[in-house]
């Protein structure tokens, strides 16, 4: 990893610790596979309007703890609160979910948008139609309003003149992109991004970084998980190292890289 | 004049088999979308997480795949009446040839269809599933509006397939009676003492609607243009 760093805007936002009541609280979120534990209580706060990068080694649980941020993991110990408001809790790994639980997890879904790693996008639906499924089955929007919320999101990731055609005939990095407006387009409170530009080539990512960068500008709330440390330092209000399941260090983006505060990313970023 | 119209009344034959071809199209016309829905419903039992609804499910697919389709046409129209009687002293499990072929038909296929719609539906990425859940849908529209579609564009060239195959396992109900192509081509044969030349013909017929079923079914694929997952490598972003 070189020193040299592309110069960096100086961001007016705060870390968390700052006077604002967090948007996103998780706390002591405890998850396992069987015996396997993945995550041993990670505690986080996020702010509205901050971008949080998580990073770590391979199998420090980061994916898992971004997937149980909206359920589709489900983690067995913690809680995780939205705006003050507990929206999940931790459930033992043998006790299905009850119905109520189901509801709320769907509830939880409506205002944590997430963009993958593989797009996900619907192949059997045009461009439009992925961005305006969302907002017609699942906010019952009428036909012209979801229309011209796709509209304004994929001219907003700049792919408007795409929609007529078949996602799978989209460059990956465009693909991304059309997700990122689908995930967009119910208007949720917070984002997550999966590793989404594992899967492309630099000039993909470039685009699909410009338009999270263009998100940040607005204000949007994010936390992404991604192997980019140029850009995780770039756009990063705040930085979470976690190693084997446990939040490691936080921290500024300059604290995180330059000071290396906890001997595992010495290691993590001489590897990388 | 006369000699003609005794050749013509003696050409009757032919529009009587030919007007008999209907029989295999009207049998698969109803027995496989039968199959289909009944295919649905078992691949959704063996999918299901409880073994109430997984183990009959498998345990219907394996019998049915396990035993001749002519055995179970006989045993749904003779066996099954003995057993209403036995057991409900009535008819009420007594079938005519034509429904019992129907039944027949579908009950058999659904086995395999079943068999053909769970591939289908375990083929489609499991991060559609994910992707449609993170846009807050319930299951049931993740499965209604992303899983099945896509399931379903899978599905069709194999269904098709099995479509032209029990197009020609139709003429197994002409044991119990029902009048379709191949009785009625053995009935003529024996009247004109040609059979040979009637089974010939029945099985040109046969061909014909097979063909004829499997460029429709050809045309449908066209239209719907199988589309799996993304076309990535699998594996290779993989952690």
């Amino acid at each position: 990893m070189s020193a040299e760093q592309p110069p960096r805007p100086p961001t007016a936002k705060l870390p968390a610790e700052g006077g604002a009541a967090p948007l996103m609280e998780v706390e002591g979120l405890k998850k396992s596979y069987g015996p396997k534990v993945v995550l041993r209580g990670v505690d986080m706060q996020v702010t509205r309007g901050e971008v949080v990068t998580i990073l770590g080694p391979n199998g420090c649980g980061k994916s898992t703890f971004l997937r149980c941020l909206n359920l589709l993991e489900q983690y067995q110990d913690g809680v995780v609160k939205l705006k003050g408001e507990v929206v999940s809790r931790g459930r033992p790994e043998d006790r299905k979910a009850t119905e109520e639980e189901q509801a709320a997890a769907q509830a939880l879904r409506l205002r944590v948008g997430m963009v993958f790693q593989r797009f996900n996008l619907f192949p059997h639906m045009t461009v439009l139609e992925n961005v305006m499924v969302g907002p017609k089955k699942v906010l019952l929007r009428s036909h012209s309003e979801a229309y011209d919320v796709a509209e304004r999101m994929l001219s907003k990731v700049g792919l408007w003149e795409k929609h007529p055609c078949d996602p799978l005939t989209l460059s990956g990095g465009q693909q991304q992109r059309v997700a990122i407006a689908r995930a967009l387009a119910m208007n949720p409170d917070v984002m997550l991004f999966d590793e989404a530009t594992s899967a492309l080539d630099p000039v993909m990512t470039r685009d699909v970084f410009g338009v999270v960068r263009e998100l940040a500008a607005e204000g949007m709330t994010m936390i992404l998980v991604t192997h980019d440390m140029d850009f995780a330092r770039d756009i990063s209000d705040r930085t979470v190292f976690m190693e084997e399941g446990v939040v490691a260090a936080v921290g500024t983006p300059e604290y995180i890289f330059d000071q290396r505060p906890v001997p595992g990313i010495q290691k993590f970023l001489q590897r990388g | 004049m006369e000699s003609i119209r005794e050749y013509l009344v003696e050409q009757i034959f032919i529009w009587k088999l030919l007007a008999a071809a209907r029989y295999p199209l009207y049998l698969t016309a109803l027995a496989m979308p039968l199959a289909v829905v009944f295919g649905l419903v078992l691949a959704a039992m063996r999918r299901a997480k409880t073994r109430f609804l997984s183990w009959p499910a498998v345990f219907y697919v394996e019998v049915v795949r396990g035993t001749p389709l002519l055995v179970q046409i006989f045993l749904v129209y003779f066996a099954l009446p003995k057993l209403g009687h036995l057991l409900f002293n009535s008819d009420i499990l007594t079938i005519g040839p034509f429904p019992c072929g129907v039944l027949c038909l579908a009950g058999n296929y659904a086995a395999y269809e079943s068999e053909i719609l769970r591939a289908g539906l375990d083929a489609v990425d499991k991060g559609q599933r994910e992707a449609a859940l993170s846009l807050g849908m319930s299951e049931r529209q993740a499965f209604g509006y992303v899983i099945l579609p896509q399931a379903f564009r899978i599905v069709i060239p194999p269904i098709v397939n099995d479509m032209v195959a029990m197009l020609k396992d139709t003429c197994l109900v002409s044991a119990i009676g029902v009048r379709e192509l191949l009785k009625t081509a053995e009935n003529i044969g024996r009247e004109k003492a040609n059979l040979s030349e009637m089974y010939m013909a029945a099985s040109i017929l046969y061909m014909l609607l097979s063909l004829g079923c499997y460029f429709l079914g050809k045309w449908v694929e066209k239209k719907l243009k199988a589309k799996g997952g993304q076309e990535l490598p699998a594996g290779k972003f993989e952690h």
